[in-house]
């Protein structure tokens, strides 16, 4: 048998072929189909109009709100309706109504809605969020949505990948969010269009789970279908959560063929910040450090895990945000939610002058929740910063992760968080 | 219904690379289920060409640049430029979603390195030979050669869009 990738393998079991080579095109039937307010609608209508009458499968549905909830205007509660008598009448069980819901690429692996090796489809391109777990997930659109829902399969092309090897570990104040923009600028925002890609190497051994999902998160932003973590013990332990949901821990073999392999060196990697108009834009922090900033969020499905309130918190301490800035911090799930009550990270951040949204993607994409106004800076840990994206054209955003922008959120300016840290003003 | 696999129709042309979704249809409009009501707030967020929609005109083919449609899932993307009557798109490349996206809906894409190269200007009138890839002036010179539709493509394109071929 020829030697396959992990993408060529879980292919291949989902067609259930021996094997699967790249460019193929295929029906493959799928594990998880995921929606959300915004795209679900459309599918709606679209599956209606097909002549559809009932989903292929009511387990392997999910809607989630998380995009325009809660509501933030007529239209979006019309739209949250839709979605919502679309649950009720097709019985779906993985529907996630408001309060019991959270950002989608957090509150599906956070459900054992995704096992290793499963093929997902999502209408948010996001979606690859869950290569993380070594599934191969990808975004669609509404019409692809609604096809899934009535069939449970879709034709794709199975894609070439490009391997990402990383070694070393994060130095201080340095994570992996710091690691995903080094590969976009890297390969580009196009560098790896159509493609996965594949993180591995020694790094991973010290990387966990929501690192790996700020990795995989990211990996459409370089233009791939998705980014594959292979799954491991690290994997194994998450998944320990769900001992009765299976799931098949594949793995690239030693010959399999891949277009491109990129080397990272951990070691080498700083705090990084993506400046305007592109996450590909990326500078070390101390090159921009000094740009003033109206508004910090952390948050989203790329850095709103405990992990990253955890790292804002250790960089924030007893300090004040900065009379100047607007601190929105926005945990992606009531679970996450109470755990940083417990931590009392909560009260850290409230009294430091921060704000708590619930979990919404409305300031993500500039929706509602904390839009900027015209010539506005952001600092964001978000995944995008094009124009216009987080609220008027003429506003600015840059990315970092959760280190840099809480260091950003106590003085106003960029900064590195290794600099203030060593500040004799700063007691923590 | 039968689909024409030559196209002849007046060009736009959009030089600007990473076209997100977000340009060529804001997140504000995403309330908007209806094809038709989707056409007019194509590009409002893309500077120098919130006049498109007006402007627009059946068989429109447009020519656009590196990693068009990058960003997220938006169908209304792809929805809204039917809804003009735009007839293709040939672009340097596409974002993966957009390029699946546009299939499905049975909009031909055409993906040819050099395109914004070539002796092609605004509004000049083109015919496209979707079975090669060939792009030709009025005249029949060729201007340039994409890569034709893929199989897949082609059956979608034929029965009207991913919808028809399910059903």
């Amino acid at each position: 048998m020829p030697e396959m990738t992990l993408t060529e393998k879980i292919f291949a079991r989902h067609t259930r072929r021996d094997t699967v080579r790249v460019g193929d095109i295929v029906m493959a039937k799928l594990d998880m189909i995921l929606g959300t307010d915004v795209t679900v609608p459309l599918s709606v209508e679209v599956f209606r109009n097909m002549g559809a009458e009932k989903i292929f499968d009511t387990d392997k549905i999910a809607l989630v709100n998380d995009h325009f909830v809660p509501a933030k205007d007529v239209k979006a509660a019309e739209l949250s309706k839709i979605m919502r008598e679309f649950a009720r009448e097709q019985g779906v069980k993985n529907y996630f109504e408001v309060g019991r819901s959270g950002i989608c690429h957090s509150i599906l692996p956070d459900n054992g809605l995704i096992r290793p090796g499963d093929l997902v489809v999502g209408a948010d391109s996001h979606t690859c969020t869950y290569g993380a777990l070594g599934a191969f997930s990808t975004g669609i659109g509404s019409t692809d949505l609604a096809c899934a829902w009535a069939i449970g399969e879709l034709w794709f092309r199975v894609p070439d990948t490009t391997r990402v090897v990383v070694n070393g570990r994060f130095k201080p104040f340095v994570g992996a969010k710091d690691l995903i923009l080094h590969i976009i600028s890297r390969l580009g925002v196009d560098g790896a269009i159509y493609q996965a890609i594949e993180f591995t190497g020694d790094a991973f051994k010290h990387i966990f789970m929501d690192g790996r999902f700020t990795i995989a998160n990211m990996a459409v932003e370089a233009g791939a279908k998705t980014g594959l973590i292979p799954p491991d013990d690290i994997t194994r332990e998450f998944m320990s959560q769900f001992p009765d949901i299976g799931g098949e821990y594949l793995r690239s073999d030693p010959d399999a063929e891949f277009t491109r392999t990129l080397d990272v060196d951990l070691e080498e990697i700083e705090p990084l910040v993506a400046e305007p108009y592109l996450p590909s834009n990326v500078r070390p922090v101390n090159e921009v450090k000094g740009v003033k900033i109206d508004q910090v969020i952390i948050g989203s499905c790329t850095n709103g895990r405990l992990e990253d309130f955890r790292a804002a918190a250790k960089i924030m301490g007893d300090h004040p945000v900065h009379p100047d800035v607007r601190l929105i911090m926005i945990p992606n799930t009531p679970r996450l939610m109470r755990e940083l009550l417990k931590e009392e990270l909560i009260d850290q951040f409230v009294k430091a002058g921060a704000i708590i949204s619930p979990p919404t993607c409305g300031a993500c994409i500039g929706g509602h929740m904390g839009v900027l106004a015209k010539d506005e800076v952001g600092l964001f840990t978000t995944n995008r910063n094009f124009r216009g994206r987080n609220g008027h054209p003429d506003s600015k955003v840059y990315l970092s992760g959760p280190e840099v922008a809480a260091a950003t959120a106590l003085t106003g300016r960029i900064t590195d968080p290794r600099e203030l840290t060593k500040d004799p003003d700063y007691y923590c | 219904m039968t689909k024409p696999m030559k196209l002849q129709g007046r060009t736009r042309v959009i030089p600007v690379a990473n076209v997100d979704t977000d340009m060529i249809f804001h997140n504000r409009y995403l309330h908007i289920t209806d094809r038709v009501e989707m056409a007019p707030y194509i590009f409002d967020n893309l500077k120098g060409w919130e006049n498109f929609p007006a402007e627009a005109q059946e068989g429109d083919i447009l020519i656009v640049g590196h990693n068009f449609g990058c960003g997220s899932s938006r169908q209304q993307a792809v929805d809204g430029f039917l809804a003009l009557g735009v007839s293709a798109l040939i672009g340097e490349s596409f974002g993966a979603i957009y390029k699946r996206n546009a299939i499905n809906a049975g909009l031909p894409l055409i993906e040819c390195t050099g395109v914004l190269k070539a002796e092609i200007k605004d509004r000049d009138v083109i015919m496209l030979d979707l079975e090669t890839g060939t792009i030709s002036g009025r005249n029949g010179t060729t201007l340039i050669t994409g890569k034709p539709l893929s199989k897949v493509q082609t059956d979608i394109y034929f029965s009207g869009g991913l919808l028809e071929l399910t059903r």
